[in-house]
């Protein structure tokens, strides 16, 4: 239709009317002189601050311990028992600024690390993501030889998808926010490479993490332009040591599988299956498997081979003695090592690895209990 | 950092090229994908797609200003994404908005209108644009390009929301003048 292509033919307008329309979008709606009213309340606040201050301090080691129960039961940790995971236990004397560790979970790639930082003002909140995010790094963890940040994520509910930027700070206020004691809590990915890294710069198994906020509006303002050097010239909201959780894992011998696609005539080994409670990688094998998982590899010979990988991933099912079954979904990554591909899948609420009796590719059984 | 010096860094082939980039105009793109795919993951994935963009056609590009030149691709990506996914009508948000209003007043095309090329068809939008006078192209542009709420342009052109409609609604029509005079419409 019309309209379609007007939409598609108005990219390549003159770029300086892109521009004068950014600065009109780019400027802030104006500011309101604050009310009489607000004035008299700030005197008010100041006068019952110091009765407050006892009850923020019991406030806040309740929303650790409310968090970490929150936590245990989202990811099912109890309930799959799961022994990958480490709660830690929360200071009793809290302080109402810095980073509290409740817990680290391993999910196979990665350490999923779970903290609560303050003071995070609402202020803050409500101009996430757009113009703030938070940033976490270990200490002795380089990239190209140089610090280099992750950022951390609110921790929201497993399973939940919001769209927009309103939504997605609805879903924070809701899941990971605690406003009366200025309490974020966030979650910080930290892979498997990096924790090596990390531990070897120490010379311990512990490592040092450390969390920020990350201003993105003031980097801008300040005109900082390299990111790791405006986040390290912040005050951090702390850090905290943590020793990595090991891994729980339980290995599937498929012993010569093969999944085939009739139509285009091809076929593909499945060799195993390595299981955790949060992710899962399916080994899969097959003649021309090294030459499609490399960079600049031809994608459209590549494309009946992955609708075969994926078929994998996605159509198998893994049974539990209730007769529930689940489904580890696609792949994030597929890295060839070792004349194998690993497809790696992972999800965020635990399964019970120990529980599983049979293992189905359609009516292919891949597994089975004895 | 100076946009010419994140130009030299692709030219260069550096690895910071892309970080610098991130960082200096993440959010922009980030919100210029959003306002279209109405979707963070899809966001995330059409401005990701973007660095590889800018990465993949530079050095042979030497764009003056970087800013629209990523925000072209990170829009193009992300109509692009829309538009595989079938969702131009179904996918609410403001895009759909948008689409609908212009397809109210431009209608659904006729068979020459769809063998015109798009790059005939840009043509024609810069010099209607150009004719225009700069109040009126920069809300034609937020709404049409940038896919923002009209209640958004309202507040940042500091004027009411029917206005804003209004000068839409006259930008369109005028719009449907000019492609009729060149019998696309």
């Amino acid at each position: 239709m019309l309209s379609e292509k007007v939409l598609f033919a108005l990219n390549n307008v003159d770029d300086s009317y892109l521009e004068e329309t950014r600065e009109l979008l780019d400027r802030s709606a104006v500011s309101q002189k604050p009310a009489k009213s607000r004035i008299v309340r700030t005197i008010l606040i100041a006068a019952v601050l110091a009765a407050l201050m006892a009850a923020t301090a019991y406030a806040i080691v309740s929303i650790h311990q409310k968090r970490q129960q929150e936590l245990k039961a989202d990811l099912k940790i109890e309930e799959k028992n799961v022994n990958s995971y480490t709660e830690y236990p929360v200071p009793s004397q809290s302080s109402a600024s810095g980073v509290t560790l409740l817990s680290t979970v391993n999910d196979g790639e990665f350490q999923r690390v779970f903290v609560n930082v303050s003071p995070v003002k609402k202020d803050v909140i409500d101009r996430f993501p757009e113009t703030v995010a938070f940033a976490w790094r270990l200490d002795g963890m380089t990239l190209n030889g140089e610090d280099y940040w992750m950022t951390a994520g609110p921790k929201l509910k497993s399973g939940t998808s919001v769209s927009g930027y309103e939504a997605i700070r609805e879903a924070v206020y809701q899941d990971a926010y605690d406003e009366e004691t200025e309490t974020l809590t966030l979650e910080c990915s930290i892979s498997n490479d990096a924790i090596a890294q990390a531990q070897a710069y120490e010379n311990s198994e512990r490592v040092h993490l450390t969390l920020t906020l990350w201003d993105r509006q003031a980097q801008a303002d300040a005109n900082v332009g390299l990111s790791a050097e405006w986040l390290g010239s912040q005050e951090p909201f702390g850090s905290v040591w943590i020793a990595p959780t090991d891994q729980e894992t339980r290995y599937f011998d498929f012993h010569q599988a093969f999944c085939r696609d009739e139509e285009s005539d091809r076929e593909i080994e499945i060799v195993g299956l390595e299981l955790t409670p949060f992710s899962a990688v399916w080994k899969v094998r097959y003649d021309l498997a090294e030459q499609f998982h490399q960079p600049n590899a031809d994608w459209d010979a590549y494309k009946p081979w992955s609708m075969l990988e994926d078929k994998v991933c996605i159509e198998a099912k893994l049974i539990f003695s209730d007769g529930s079954a689940f489904s580890t979904g696609g792949a994030l990554n597929t890295p060839f090592e070792n004349g194998i591909v690993n497809l790696n899948c992972n999800w965020e609420s635990a399964i019970n690895i120990n529980d599983v009796q049979r293992i189905v590719l359609g009516d292919l059984v891949l597994w089975e209990a004895e | 950092m100076e946009d010419t010096a994140i130009v030299d860094l692709y030219w260069q082939r550096s690895d910071r090229a892309i970080p610098e980039t991130e960082c200096k105009y993440g959010g922009y793109c980030h919100t210029v994908a959003m306002r279209i795919v109405n979707n963070h993951q899809d966001a995330e994935e059409c401005v990701n797609d973007t660095w590889l963009g800018a990465w993949n056609s530079m050095p042979e590009n030497r764009p003056t200003y970087l800013a629209p030149y990523l925000a072209k691709l990170t829009r193009w990506l992300s109509l692009s994404k829309v538009k595989a996914r079938n969702r131009f009508k179904r996918g609410g948000g403001e895009l759909t908005l948008s689409l609908e209003e212009l397809d109210n007043d431009l209608g659904e095309g006729t068979d020459l209108a769809r063998q015109i090329e798009l790059k005939e068809l840009s043509e024609y939008l810069d010099a209607f644009l150009a004719g225009l006078p700069i109040e009126e192209r920069t809300v034609f542009l937020a709404r049409y390009w940038y896919a923002a709420s009209i209640r958004e342009i309202a507040v940042k052109s500091s004027c009411s929301e029917s206005k804003v409609k209004s000068m839409l609604l006259r930008t369109r029509r005028k719009l449907k003048t000019a492609l009729e005079v060149e019998g696309l419409c």
